[in-house]
């Protein structure tokens, strides 16, 4: 719907400033390089998108005649309890998922522009790949750490911290956060590499003059590069904001939302009522606050770190 | 003048952007409300099944003509067909079987709405349950199988009690009786294995009830052993041990009956408090080692066939992964629960009905039920079938035992499409003492509800 809603604003703009005479003057063949692409994003984008939302207010078993619903599969959504708690765990992730990588892909990204590393490329490979990983052998393998009898906790006890050995992924209190570190360790290294080139277009000269002024690597980095990668800040925050609040595979192969229900995200409730419980009025209706959720999120988070306004100096 | 402009438009654009936006929402709030509904070009009903008399014969496939019989299994299907579809095609040569076979995560997926589609396969499984069986009785697109339980006699003899999870009422919303409509030629059945080695060690013997296992257990753990190998990160394995100490502590038929979702039934009773807390104490105790919820029951089943653990709560079907070593199997005296594997159905728009029942009748029989034992089954049809080992002989005494004792009550997840969830869930919870047995249950209990009092 809201996209529905932008793309009608970015067409309607102009047309509404010189009316009629753009409409005659508007190069229509553009449309027909356009047109595979918008016939591709209408039938596969668009159009599911308005079947959601359709369903979204029915209840029906993809079987049976849906019957008529309105809003209540809305009003279930926002008054279930067990739902309210999964997105207190997709907000509660957003911290592991979203700002964490972010800091690191700073910091790995700020070293490795100003200290000449040998092998660099090898590094900044390896760095990425966990983003290559499909996340099934990401979440199998983390399983496989974390376990009681895993390298994690043979870590510890070896360095003497045996105290702290638990079932990661299966201890009430710690499951939520260790997936929450699975996820940092999934998306640093996209970050790290967006921050990479962004640091790549910046003037070196600009680096020149602050060490004649005396500027540390601490200042130059908050002086020059921080400020600098403000494009590839938003950028990486929508991608990793996105892949938080949207979270499945992760957790579906990790927790499967428990232990009890201490790892429940949304999308788990999206699909379970989906495929499981055949309750796709429900599941729409979930998905369909969800996309907004993000949206509304991504968009405070654009608005924060938007380029500031140009100020009289 | 210019200040003026300036600060009347952004108000008035904001006006006009919002009446934008209301307008906007209402037309697709109208458009979304004006739509066909989903579902509202419907499916077609089946239509009524000619019911037979007499057993099927070559003669009357024959009368079909030469056919093709679609058909869709689960893929552990396969080693069993390879000899059951030549054999069929044998017998009745007009008929050509053209098989696909889906993961059961795929089967349980995308079954309904092939079987709702406008060319369904002719016989398919289906699962026992509301996801799966419900939803096909529901919207009549499987036929019923009761005439021809009469004329094969299934519903006499030891396999007869098995058919119960596949019989419905007229509006698929409760199981256990009714009319017949699937027919599954293999059983499960849930029991204790054990490493006979480290009984030998320990000294002990196979517990044949819970008191005997407990004071095994005491004995294994004190040994230095983990007593019981849990993975339950999956949360389904958890209540696969619940379910074997519940049977012990109610009626193992009212079980069932809460199951099939009888109104009225509760699970809120003394005996499932009782099993609950049951559970606590082991994990308390340290009886599953720690750190069970973040092991996966694959990764479980794993360590215990190398040598970790001294018994494993599961069922037949993790029998095929314990044949390396010297693993034993019992169910408990008072009957290990059991339950029927995946049924399978003819679709009610099949032309080829005759066929598909001559196909379920071969599956019906002791030749099959054979072969399912030596493919590392367990047949519904146990007279006349022997085990080739030890492990197979003993699983199969167990399957024996819970249809004697009327302990094939089924799987919990049966009752409600989100029970394995929410009771997987729960457990986990009462097993860390995060909740009571009363809350447990009560939580169990308010999910059968919202599935079989809304409707």
């Amino acid at each position: 719907m809201t996209s529905l809603h932008r793309t009608a604003d970015v067409v309607v703009a102009p047309a509404g400033r010189r009316p009629r005479r753009a409409w005659s003057r508007y190069n229509w063949t553009s449309l027909i390089y356009l047109a595979p692409a918008l016939v591709f994003f209408v039938v596969f984008v668009l159009y599911p998108i308005w079947v959601s939302a359709q369903t979204s207010l029915y209840v029906y078993d993809g079987l049976t005649p849906s019957v008529w619903a309105g809003l209540d599969n809305y009003v279930t959504v926002f008054t279930d309890p067990t739902l309210r708690d999964a997105l207190l765990h997709s907000l509660f992730l957003l911290i592991f998922y979203a700002f964490l990588p972010v800091c690191i892909g700073l910091l790995l990204a700020g070293a490795m522009s100003r200290i000449r590393i040998y092998g660099l490329t090898l590094f900044r490979a390896l760095l990425f790949l966990p983003q290559i990983l499909s996340s099934v052998v990401v979440a199998v393998a983390w399983r496989g750490l974390l376990e009681i009898d895993g390298p994690v906790n043979a870590l510890l006890r070896f360095v003497g911290l045996g105290s702290f050995a638990t079932s990661w992924l299966g201890n009430f209190d710690t499951a939520l956060p260790s997936i929450g570190v699975v996820g940092t360790w999934v998306e640093y290294g996209l970050c790290m590499v967006l921050f990479l080139s962004g640091i790549a277009t910046i003037d070196r000269s600009l680096y020149e003059a602050a060490r004649l002024d005396g500027a540390g690597p601490v200042r130059e980095f908050f002086a020059i590069t921080l400020p600098a990668l403000r494009p590839q800040i938003s950028i990486a925050l929508i991608l990793t904001i996105t892949f938080a609040l949207r979270n499945f595979d992760l957790i579906w192969n990790t927790t499967r939302g428990g232990p009890g229900t201490s790892t429940t995200v949304p999308s788990l409730f999206v699909y379970q009522d989906a495929f499981q419980n055949r309750e796709l009025g429900l599941a729409s209706a979930l998905a369909i606050v969800l996309t907004l959720v993000i949206l509304v999120v991504v968009g405070i988070v654009q608005w924060l770190v938007r380029e500031p306004k140009e100020v009289n100096r | 003048m210019k200040t003026t402009r300036s600060a009347l438009r952004p108000t008035f654009r904001k006006s006009a952007k919002a009446a934008g936006v209301l307008a906007t929402a209402t037309i697709v709030g109208l458009a979304l409300a004006s739509c066909a509904a989903p579902g509202s070009g419907g499916t077609t009903a089946g239509t009524t099944a000619t019911a037979i008399t007499a057993e099927v014969t070559a003669a009357d496939v024959a009368k079909l003509g030469d056919i093709t019989l679609k058909m869709w299994a689960d893929q552990a299907e396969e080693p069993l067909m390879k000899s059951v579809i030549p054999a069929f095609e044998k017998e009745y040569p007009n008929v050509t079987i053209d098989m696909t076979y889906k993961s059961f995560d795929d089967l349980l997926a995308t079954t309904v709405n092939a079987a709702a589609s406008a060319s369904p396969p002719d016989v398919f499984q289906g699962n026992i349950g509301y996801a799966l069986d419900g939803a096909l009785v529901k919207a009549k697109l499987v036929r019923s199988l009761d005439d021809v339980a009469d004329v094969y006699g299934w519903n006499t003899g030891t396999g007869a009690s098995t058919l119960a999870p596949a019989m419905w009422d007229e509006t698929g919303t409760t199981f256990g009786a009714g009319t017949l409509y699937g027919m599954s030629p293999i059983s499960e059945v849930q029991g204790i294995y054990y490493n006979a080695d480290k009984l030998k060690e320990l000294g002990i013997t196979a517990p044949t009830t819970i008191a005997d296992l407990e004071k095994d257990l005491v004995i294994a753990k004190a040994a230095g052993e983990q007593p019981i190998m849990l993975g339950n990160s999956d949360q389904y394995a958890g209540t696969h041990i619940y379910s074997d100490i519940a049977a012990t502590t109610q009626d193992p038929k009212d079980i069932a009956t809460w199951i099939g979702g009888k109104a009225g039934s509760t699970f809120v009773t003394d005996g499932n408090k009782q099993a609950a807390d049951t559970m606590t104490a082991w994990a308390k105790a340290g009886y599953f080692g720690a750190g069970y919820d973040g092991l996966s029951n694959g990764d479980a089943i794993a360590k215990f066939a190398k040598g970790d653990g001294v018994f494993f709560v599961g069922g037949s079907w993790n029998g095929a992964s314990l044949t390396d070593g010297n693993f034993g199997f019992g169910s408990l005296a008072s009957g290990g629960v059991g339950a029927t594997a995946s049924p399978w159905h003819i679709s009610s728009k099949s032309k080829n009905a005759v066929a598909g029942i001559a196909f379920l009748a071969m599956l019906h029989t002791p030749e099959v039920g054979q072969e399912i034992l030596d493919g590392g089954r367990l047949p519904v049809i146990t007279d006349g079938v022997t085990g080739a080992s030890e492990l197979q002989t003993q699983t199969l005494d167990g399957l024996k035992a819970t249809i004697a004792a009327g302990t094939q009550v089924g799987y919990y997840d049966w009752t409600a499409t989100d029970m394995l969830t929410v009771m997987g869930g729960a457990l986990q919870e009462v097993m860390a003492g995060r909740i009571t047995s009363d809350e447990y249950t009560e939580k169990v209990q308010a999910a059968w509800a919202a599935t079989h009092e809304a409707k």
